[in-house]
């Protein structure tokens, strides 16, 4: 295949911990085919260019306030296609766990008493994935990110076909592993209602699933709630389960 | 019919470990389950348990299987690939034979599955007659708790020693070469067997004859609400297809290198019950409700299947009925509910 015009990409990141760039940054020695496929034009956490001349923008991280939707804004306006990667771009991740809390509370027990003088905390009350303020095209889900999963994204933007995404619960991954289930183990596990594409790495190493990569499209919530009751769980354990990393997506769902 | 010892079964295990080039799997323990891995001992074979996690299906069609690699500098350049590894299975129950009996009838179909066919011809089965029952077992029900084929060689547990019999010539070369110690069966042994399979029993069953399957499949296709009622808390995470021994359903995906000058087609185990397992080009999903994919897999084992090669094709394992975790997937529940016309 001749070499074309390489399309130019760059990564950048709202509230979160960068964890998912991180795993980009790990890829080693598979960066240098990455490098042959697109050119690089903005990456913070491995390089001091920048530029906003790109084509395909990977942001990470949750929108939280103003200048967060004007950078938004401003990334949408550049690039041809947004792709949010990990769960707090996705489905607005850990971060939403307070979207359900008391907002100055949240502030108080992070930056102490003086929290609303404190510039550090200007905040939306809700913390939200970045396809609630943007359009998003592709999103790459999981906290982390499977770095599999990301090179695949890549490849097939390239090449120019829709990224494989599965849309079936952890489960699925999970028994072709043939793990023992999280519940035969007198665990709780929300793989049931969770997007696979991890190949179910938490159960795998002997742990359960958390919900990471969010809600499948079409979760049987109230079905899994029932499952999490009759297992033992009360009511308030069983929100918590979802609460993780669930929030947004719920509140959406109740919205529809 | 032979006898060998419990210490001489452990040796022939032992010795095919150790001298067999093919691998050898046999039932271990997983955690509070049992699942067939790769032995390195006698010691780990647990011939006493009860049902796998998944069946030794994984071993013909494995859950992931390349079929294809491909370059593409400047021609595209394609190779067939079939992993085939000679293999020893130890431990395989009646129901799991019977399905990889039906199996091996599916994928001789024209056109043939190289892929399966080749790995099922390397394989070497060692059946075991089941000792204990899982809870949700109903294959005394289903006619197929036990087999007079499918295996190569069938073990039953006499308590201290074996009954060993012998289905085929692959099987008794395999004793022969191994140089084990074994006695003829007397009078005795064959009435013990009877009575350990007479003492066989069941905690769930099927209330009528399997050979009513097809009839009371079709007459209730447009049975909604039972289908409707029973489907309201299916998870649709396909569980109960991945854990069936006869279920063999795959999709083909092609995968691209990052490199994009290689690649590969592969299978990957797939689901009725999966949302999206109907859907075409175009994204038109011919059985979009979750009641539709439910109704589809027991239309599958007790009709469909039937209509094709003859065969019902549910053996009563139970895998799929005490995996699913909301409960609402056991064959001799349903079965049973449809018969009594209940919903």
């Amino acid at each position: 295949m001749k070499q074309k015009i390489k399309p130019k990409v760059a990564f950048f990141d709202l509230a979160g911990c960068e964890g998912d760039q991180l795993q980009i940054a790990n890829l080693e020695e598979k960066i240098l085919d990455l490098l042959n496929l697109v050119e690089v034009v903005s990456f913070r956490e491995v390089m001091k260019e920048h530029s906003d001349d790109y084509d395909i923008a990977f942001i990470e991280g949750s929108a939280t306030n103003d200048h967060a939707e004007e950078r938004l804004k401003e990334i949408r306006k550049n690039a041809d296609i947004v792709v949010a990667i990990g769960a707090c771009a996705t489905i607005g991740g850990v971060n939403s766990i307070r979207n359900k809390q008391n907002h100055e509370e949240v502030g108080e027990r992070v930056y102490g008493d003086n929290a609303e003088l404190s510039e550090l905390y200007i905040s939306w009350e809700k913390a939200k994935p970045v396809d609630a303020v943007i359009k998003v095209d592709y999103k790459i889900h999981g906290c982390p990110i499977d770095r599999d999963e990301f090179l695949h994204v890549v490849e097939s933007l390239v090449v120019g076909r829709v990224p494989n995404i599965p849309d079936y619960p952890v489960c699925v991954e999970c028994k072709l592993n043939e793990n023992v289930c999280a519940f035969e183990r007198e665990e709780f596990c929300v793989g049931p209602v969770t997007r696979a594409g991890c190949d179910a790495c938490c159960v795998n190493e002997g742990t359960r699933c958390w919900g990471c990569r969010g809600l499948i499209d079409n979760p049987n919530e109230e079905a899994h709630m029932e499952v999490l009751e009759e297992y033992g769980l009360t009511p308030e354990d069983v929100m918590k389960e979802f609460d993780l990393y669930f929030t947004w997506q719920k509140e959406a769902r109740e919205n529809e | 019919m032979k006898i060998i010892k419990k210490d001489d079964l452990d040796s022939f295990v032992d010795y095919l470990i150790g001298s067999d080039p093919r691998e050898v799997v046999g039932v271990k323990e997983r955690g509070s389950k049992y699942a067939f891995d790769k032995l390195k001992s006698s010691k780990e074979l647990r011939l006493d348990y009860d049902v796998t996690i998944l069946p030794p299906k994984k071993y013909l069609l494995p859950q992931r299987e390349t079929l294809l690699k491909f370059k593409s500098n400047d021609k595209i350049k394609t190779e067939p690939v079939n992993e085939v590894n000679g293999r020893i299975i130890v431990g395989v129950h009646p129901y799991d034979l019977i399905a990889i009996e039906q199996m091996d009838r599916i994928f001789s179909e024209e056109p043939e599955d190289p892929n399966y066919l080749k790995k099922r011809e390397a394989t070497v089965l060692i059946g075991v007659n089941m000792k204990n029952t899982s809870e949700r077992c109903f294959a005394g029900s289903m006619k197929t708790a036990f087999t007079q084929d499918g295996y190569d060689l069938m073990l039953t547990d006499l308590g201290g020693k074996y009954a060993v019999e012998i289905g085929t010539e692959k099987g008794k070369e395999l004793l022969k070469k191994s140089g084990v110690a074994l006695a003829d069966a007397g009078e005795e042994d064959k009435k013990m067997i009877e009575e350990k399979k007479r003492s066989l029993t069941f905690e769930s069953k099927i209330n009528f004859e399997p050979s009513d399957l097809p009839e009371l499949m079709k007459s209730n296709y447009d049975n909604d609400k039972f289908w409707e009622e029973n489907a309201d808390n299916c998870y649709s995470c396909g569980t109960c297809n991945l854990v069936c021994p006869t279920c063999y359903c795959f999709d083909v995906k092609d995968l691209m290198e990052v490199t994009l000058k290689e690649g590969s087609r592969i299978r990957q185990w797939d689901g009725c019950l999966l949302e999206h397992f109907a859907e075409v080009a175009g994204g038109e999903n011919f059985r979009e409700e979750r009641a539709q994919r439910y109704r589809h897999r027991y239309m599958r084992k007790g009709l469909y299947l039937h209509n094709r090669f003859e065969d019902i094709a549910c053996v009563g394992c139970g895998r799929c009925s005490s995996q699913c975790v909301p409960d609402i997937a056991d064959p001799a529940e349903i079965f049973n509910k449809l018969k009594e016309g209940k919903i």
